[in-house]
């Protein structure tokens, strides 16, 4: 009676690419293998082995150096090293040095390649580089669940309307129109008059304005089409479009690109879309009538996370629909204290930053917010602002968003200025950028106008803009701060563990993970003046240029998009369990696959920073 | 016993007195000499399992086996068998190994396994644990069957750590010697699973740090190992 090595085998099971081979195979691959013991500061691969074979790091640690001396790669359990099977060559380009003593797992190159040639999932690990094997993760990660409807949290409304505009001028007759609108099968027309939108006919004004109001049918379309109209632009996001068409109570709206209409999205187009139920929490959120309401509506995030995560959103599309549900909460806080206060007396531009800025926020974020004023102040009228930004962000406090740990809210004076003192600020941090003050500011450069219905942010992001493109020595020291939070992976690849106290053997996925990310998406997004705050879109914008190659690019955004992903799952099941959401992750809790990809992740990431460093750094004191 | 001279003399000897059997083909083997480079040695990692420390009236119950090339452990050769018993396994033993009258009834007769492992021994070097118990189990069950004991070299990874530990002059405990103790000071995974196999093959990987450890790139033979 032969047992077999099941511990071996077991060890196998959990690391790639050995968990994609059946059990039967990885079964009777333990006896197939021969077991090394090489010590610290040994040379690998060992000099008295000579025939090649895949090495399959059991316990220690191993760096990998190309012969010109730079260090390509470290090894820890579970890893294989590059293989001398591919390519003899490749291994004779690498050398590396035992770190820690070690025991080595050593697979015949023969059986490799039967096994690649058996076994196409396998095979993949071997084809792919680290970027391409996270791509698949991510791929995977939204795979699952995605059967039920995540679909109107990626879907933009330009893939929702038609291809053919269906429209006709005001001089058109009702009834005409109305045959135009039959023809089409639509629900609605479109009115145009040189290449203007005047105007939009739907089936309800025929009905309530034509037919029940005994109005001819030989009449214009102009005397009963809806004139005053709401827009849409076709990137945006489905869902933010019926949060939009829910919140004005209307059916349809007409689709902009580059200012033309294109088509017109109705509520039925989105609703084989509906989704979570982002859209019901801020159309009860503009029906609520006191902050009572709005606390009751607000608990109802953590369900929405976990909805949204159970359906299979990535972390880029929570981030996307809470922060929705957040300045919903936020501008009716800001109606409701107009309503108290009365009108303001002067137009003012409601500002946010961090994370609701960058439609990033999850649960228990906290909140981050300022005043731009359309002038100095007298002292009555910043008595008002000052009753308007408290009665907002202790509301918003009273919600779960609370209030910032720095004050940085427009209830502090000074954050509630005008533009001259908003414009000193700016000023004074880019041109003699001190790297605390610039932590504490960083906030700011995150920044977008929730409520500016006199448009006064514009002014001053683009003045902010071109003075952060035009200065290296603040790009420099932006750098410097981005590279600050290393990802947690040390030396040898394993991961570093927070220990002792409340979050014992855990790392921090929001400070080691995503905020290392975000961090370089904003000085790349400075550097080159581009005004999108969302990591993604500033990721996408910068795609290629001299700062950030393409695939740089892309990597950072596949590292971000499988990191917060992750963290908003570990946040759902926290709020499932019943406890407070937070960012602690213990890799135990991830299987080895994720564990896998969480390093590959990190490791894009650090190397990212390297380049970083070495671009912005370099200029630095120049 | 680690005379290469004296030791030949005697194989040649005992093997014209042994009926033909397994220990005549294990004798037929030339011995490793004490001489030799440690690496062009040949090595085999035994562990048994038995109802007690007493070869004379207690009884083995399960064989683990892995062959060691120089310095390369090798998965293929690694056997585990269990034994056929006839007395009833005793309450203590059975919670120590796990190893209950049902299983021993399903296991192969003694003098099979026996036969198989001295095919594997013949031309290799002993390896074990403490390894007084392996050789006194392994000396007896070859009398009973063979009519004599086996000629073989025996490197005791016990006595190996006992060994440096004293060279260096340094205060140890009992429990430092012990396996699981020596396979940590080393790095080495823990083979859990408590049967003869994992314990073989902890011993080999043990032996392999040692060796690692002893070796500095100078001469390292045989008869610096030995027991």
């Amino acid at each position: 009676m032969d047992i077999e090595l099941i511990e071996i085998r077991d060890f196998l099971a959990s690391h790639p690419p050995f968990d994609a081979l059946p059990e039967e195979t990885l079964t009777a691959l333990p006896k197939s293998l021969t077991v090394r013991y090489l010590r610290r500061g040994s040379s690998f691969p060992p000099e008295d082995e000579s025939t090649p074979a895949l090495y399959i790091l059991r316990r220690g640690a191993i760096e990998l150096r190309e012969r010109g001396g730079d260090l390509i790669g470290k090894l820890a359990e579970g890893d294989t090293a590059p293989s001398a099977c591919n390519d003899r060559r490749v291994q004779r380009n690498i050398i590396g040095t035992v770190s820690e003593d070690s025991l080595i797992y050593l697979l015949p190159c023969e059986l490799l390649g039967r096994l690649r040639a058996e076994h196409s999932d396998f095979a993949a690990h071997f084809d792919q580089s680290v970027s391409e094997r996270l791509r698949n993760a991510i791929d995977l990660v939204k795979e699952r669940g995605n059967l039920s409807s995540t679909s109107l949290m990626t879907v933009r409304v330009r893939d929702l309307i038609g291809e053919h505009l269906v429209s006709t001028t005001p001089d058109t007759s009702i009834e005409q129109a109305a045959r135009i609108m039959s023809e089409a099968r639509c629900s609605s027309l479109v009115i145009m008059e040189d290449h203007q939108l005047r105007g939009l006919l739907t089936v309800r004004d025929l009905r309530d304005r034509c037919l029940a109001a005994g109005l001819s049918p030989q009449r214009p379309v102009s005397e009963i089409m809806t004139q005053r109209l709401h827009t849409t632009t076709a990137d945006t996001l489905g869902f933010q479009t019926l949060i939009t068409m829910s919140r004005l109570n209307v059916h349809h709206l007409p689709v902009l690109r580059d200012g033309q209409v294109v088509g017109v999205i109705s509520t039925s187009d989105l609703v084989r879309f509906q989704s979570a139920n982002a859209v019901y929490l801020v159309g009860d959120i503009h029906k609520a009538e006191d902050l009572k309401t709005l606390v009751v509506t607000a608990q109802k995030i953590s369900e929405l996370q976990i909805h949204l995560v159970a359906s299979g959103a990535t972390g880029d599309q929570v981030g996307q629909a809470i922060t929705a549900v957040t300045d919903a909460i936020n501008q009716r806080l800001l109606e409701l204290a107009e309503r108290e206060l009365g009108p303001p007396p002067m137009p003012y531009c409601w500002m946010v930053g961090g994370s609701q800025a960058r439609r990033e926020q999850s649960v228990h974020s906290d909140q981050d917010n300022a005043l731009l004023l359309a002038e100095a102040p007298t002292p009555e009228q910043d008595r008002y602002f000052q009753s308007l930004a408290t009665l907002v962000t202790n509301g918003l406090n009273d919600c779960g968003f609370v209030h910032c740990p720095g004050d940085v809210m427009a209830s502090n004076s000074k954050w509630r200025q005008p533009l001259a003192a908003w414009r000193h600020y700016f000023s004074d941090w880019i041109e003699r950028p001190q790297p605390q003050a610039l932590l504490n500011a960083s906030v700011f450069f995150d920044l977008r106008a929730l409520h500016d219905p006199e448009h006064l942010f514009s002014t001053l992001q683009r003045e902010v803009l071109r003075k952060t493109s035009e200065n290296r020595i603040f790009i420099a020291h932006m750098a410097a701060n981005a590279i600050k939070h290393r990802p947690p992976l040390g030396f040898f690849r394993n991961f570093v563990l927070i220990r002792g106290g409340d979050h014992d053997q855990t790392f921090d996925l929001k400070l080691r993970g995503t905020v290392p990310i975000i961090d370089m998406a904003r000085v790349h997004a400075l550097s080159a003046g581009i005004p999108d705050v969302n990591s993604l879109e500033r990721l996408q914008m910068v795609a290629g240029s001299a700062a950030l190659s393409r695939d740089g690019a892309a990597n950072l955004i596949d590292a971000l998009e499988f990191i917060g992903t992750l963290r908003v799952r570990h946040q759902a099941n926290q709020l499932r369990a019943g406890v407070d959401a937070d960012n602690f992750l213990s890799p135990d809790s991830l299987s080895a696959l994720e564990r896998g990809h969480m390093k590959d992740a990190f490791t894009l990431i650090a190397s990212l920073q390297e380049t970083l460093g070495q671009r912005y750094q370099a200029g630095r004191f120049a | 016993m680690n005379n290469d001279v004296l030791l030949e003399a005697r194989r040649r000897w005992t093997i014209y007195n042994l009926p033909f059997g397994a220990l005549r083909d294990c004798y037929a083997q030339p011995l490793p000499r004490a001489r030799q480079e440690y690496r062009d040695t040949d090595y085999v990692a035994l562990d048994f399992e038995t109802t007690g420390l007493y070869p004379v009236k207690d009884q083995i119950l399960s064989f683990g086996w892995v062959p060691i090339d120089g310095n390369r452990i090798r998965l293929d050769g690694a056997q585990h068998r269990m034994i056929k018993v006839d007395q009833a396994i005793s309450a203590e033993s059975a919670v120590i190994h796990q190893i209950t009258d049902d299983q021993a009834a399903r296991g192969e007769p003694l003098k099979e396994v026996l036969t198989d492992f001295l095919r594997v021994l013949g031309g290799r070097v002993l390896v074990a644990h403490h390894a007084r118990i392996e050789r006194g189990f392994l000396a007896a069950a070859c009398r009973d069957f063979f009519g004599d004991e086996p000629l073989v070299r025996v490197v005791d990874t016990e006595a190996l750590a006992r060994r440096s530990l004293e060279r260096r002059q340094q205060a140890y405990r009992p429990s430092d010697l012990r396996l699981h103790a020596l396979a940590q000071s080393y790095n080495l995974p823990q083979m859990t699973a408590h049967n003869a196999l994992s314990d073989a093959l902890n011993t080999a990987q043990v032996f392999l740090a040692q060796i690692a450890y002893l070796d500095t790139g100078k001469s390292l033979r045989l008869q610096d190992l030995l027991t």
